[in-house]
């Protein structure tokens, strides 16, 4: 993922990003990965699927919780990280890169607006969870 | 402010006397049996495996500690706990139940034995107050009932609760002995010398044999060298590992902490949070009070039966004796899937039938699997026949295979 990539999150824990290829990509945090701990099992959106904002895309298991992933705007999967499937710990290890979620079509890209830069996103983890 | 706040965090937990250290050190703080406490530090999976190849160090002076003396403290531990416990040798330790009136489980505990004068009662965190209250009441009215003969008997009991004032520490893993060795001096010959001596408390009677020569659920006294430390130390533990677990003053368990921890290169020593103490206990098939056993759950449903003394009477015996069936049959499994089973999911059998529920569900690090426990309350339920069952896992009906534990031990 490229260094100037800006990452736009939800106050769910979601991020979502455009990447190198122009392509928009989603994950989870560094701090929802933080506080689920050692992740163990993902399972992954639908391919092909439409989304609405809030819905429930995913679930994030960890050894000692269960974790779901909600679509932070209004999108469509076109592509899963099925390296999740074997190697959950991905996430853990690179929450922004190599353990993204999926990538997607934003199906309004004014949508991005509603969430949150990364300097606005740790201010409101910090105000929040400390 | 008052002194109460230095030990109670905002949420009213209480804190042991290592929580700083626990936060210095990063761990995650989660809420467990009324204390703050570490999940973990870095990682449970990191952790656990430590504990199985090399060692671990854990922070458990949340657990309580009752201590019961005088001339009748065996009789009447006799009569309020299901083990034999006057019997046992001095200095070795026993675990027993302690029940109600109907059989079900109030807690289960461990017992060391210093004489027949002298006990210390170790108990779940969650139950110690709960434990002290009936042991307590059991006394009080022990001591107010006439005997045929017109005796009262059982006046000769203390039963304090030392809680507060003891720090515990575990050391676990095949490597513990690398670093608990270099780092004790053997005190069992003259550990009554000084005069501020932790292990006066016991009021030990017979000789202690030394660090070295314990065997299993045996205890001893030591001093940390440098630090001076004096702590009482038994071969146990809540992994199915070699490990040692190191009671000491409160006042001190924080040097003592730091004081392993420096010298955490002589065994390859992590600090191990709850999460993993769960996962090395479940995978080794030990009960945890709330999961495998509780009061609405008696000794034989969870196959503690030959922690129940044949020897003697004993507080839950009578209603234990009049129970033909078993209500519940508890079963160890594993899962073909990735997702993880959870307290009270429902197990259904090859028809979808709710057959029972999950006791305990985690994920093995050592396997790489879920794996879990659960009580089957189906009577026409075997479980050896049980074949094809499913646990319902937030609406999958996630395959599971009956398993013998211990997990650590399944060769794969």
């Amino acid at each position: 993922m490229a260094d100037n990539s800006k990452f736009y999150f939800a106050k769910s824990h979601e991020w979502i990003s455009l990447d190198s290829n122009n392509v928009y990509n989603l994950g989870i945090s560094d701090f929802a990965q933080s506080e689920l701990g050692d992740i163990v099992y993902v399972q992954l959106p639908e391919i092909g699927k439409q989304y609405k904002k809030d819905e429930k895309i995913g679930e994030i298991e960890s050894v000692k919780s269960v974790s779901e992933i909600y679509a932070p705007v209004d999108l469509t999967i076109k592509f899963v990280n099925s390296k999740l499937n074997e190697t959950p710990e991905l996430i853990n290890n690179e929450p922004l890169g190599e353990g993204f979620i999926a990538q997607i079509e934003l199906n309004n890209s004014s949508d991005l607006s509603s969430l949150m830069d990364k300097n606005s996103y740790e201010s409101f983890v910090k105000s929040n969870h400390e | 402010m008052n002194d109460k706040n230095a030990n109670n965090n905002e949420n009213g937990d209480k804190k042991t006397p290592l929580y700083d250290k626990h936060r210095n050190l990063g761990a995650k703080i989660v809420s467990f049996a009324g204390f703050s406490m570490p999940l973990y530090y870095k990682s449970i999976i990191d952790e656990h495996l430590n504990v199985r190849n090399n060692s671990g160090l854990f922070d458990i002076s949340h657990m309580g500690e009752i201590i019961v003396k005088g001339k009748d403290a065996g009789i009447f531990l006799d009569y309020v706990l299901t083990a034999d416990i006057s019997s046992i040798f001095p200095n070795t330790i026993t675990y027993s139940l302690i029940l109600n009136e109907n059989g079900g489980v109030i807690d289960d505990l461990t017992i060391y034995k210093f004489s027949n004068e002298s006990y210390m009662i170790v108990a779940n965190a969650a139950n110690t107050e709960k434990d002290f209250a009936w042991i307590h009441t059991q006394m009080l009215n022990l001591q107010k009932t006439k005997t045929d003969n017109g005796q009262y008997m059982f006046q000769n009991v203390t039963v304090d609760n030392y809680s507060e004032k003891i720090g515990l520490l575990s050391v676990q893993g095949p490597k513990s002995r690398n670093i608990i060795y270099p780092l004790v001096e053997d005190i069992s010959d003259n550990y009554g010398r000084s005069e501020n001596n932790f292990c006066n408390i016991f009021n030990f009677q017979y000789n202690i044999k030394s660090l070295k020569e314990l065997n299993h659920f045996e205890f001893s006294c030591v001093r940390f060298k440098e630090i001076g430390i004096e702590a009482l130390i038994s071969r146990s533990g809540y992994t199915g590992e070699f490990g040692f677990e190191i009671f000491t003053d409160a006042d001190d368990v924080g040097k003592l902490w730091d004081y392993i921890l420096e010298h955490k290169e002589l065994s390859n020593l992590l600090p191990v949070g709850l999460g993993a103490r769960d996962t090395l206990r479940f995978e080794a098939a030990l009960p945890l009070y709330g999961h495998e056993l509780d009061e609405t759950i008696t000794p034989y449903d969870a196959g503690l039966e030959k922690y129940l003394s044949k020897n003697k009477d004993f507080i839950g015996k009578e209603a234990l004796e009049k129970i033909k069936n078993k209500d519940k049959k508890l079963i160890f499994f594993k899962l073909a899937g990735k997702q993880i089973p959870r307290h009270l999911q429902r197990i259904l059998d090859e028809n979808l039938k709710p057959i029972g529920c999950v006791a305990s569900g985690t994920y093995s690090p050592l396997n790489k699997m879920p794996i879990g426990s659960a009580y089957i309350s189906d009577s026409n339920v075997t479980p050896s026949m049980l074949k094809n069952f499913y646990i319902d896992i937030r609406g999958n009906f996630e395959k599971a295979e009956v398993v013998m534990p211990p997990f650590h031990k399944i060769k794969k």
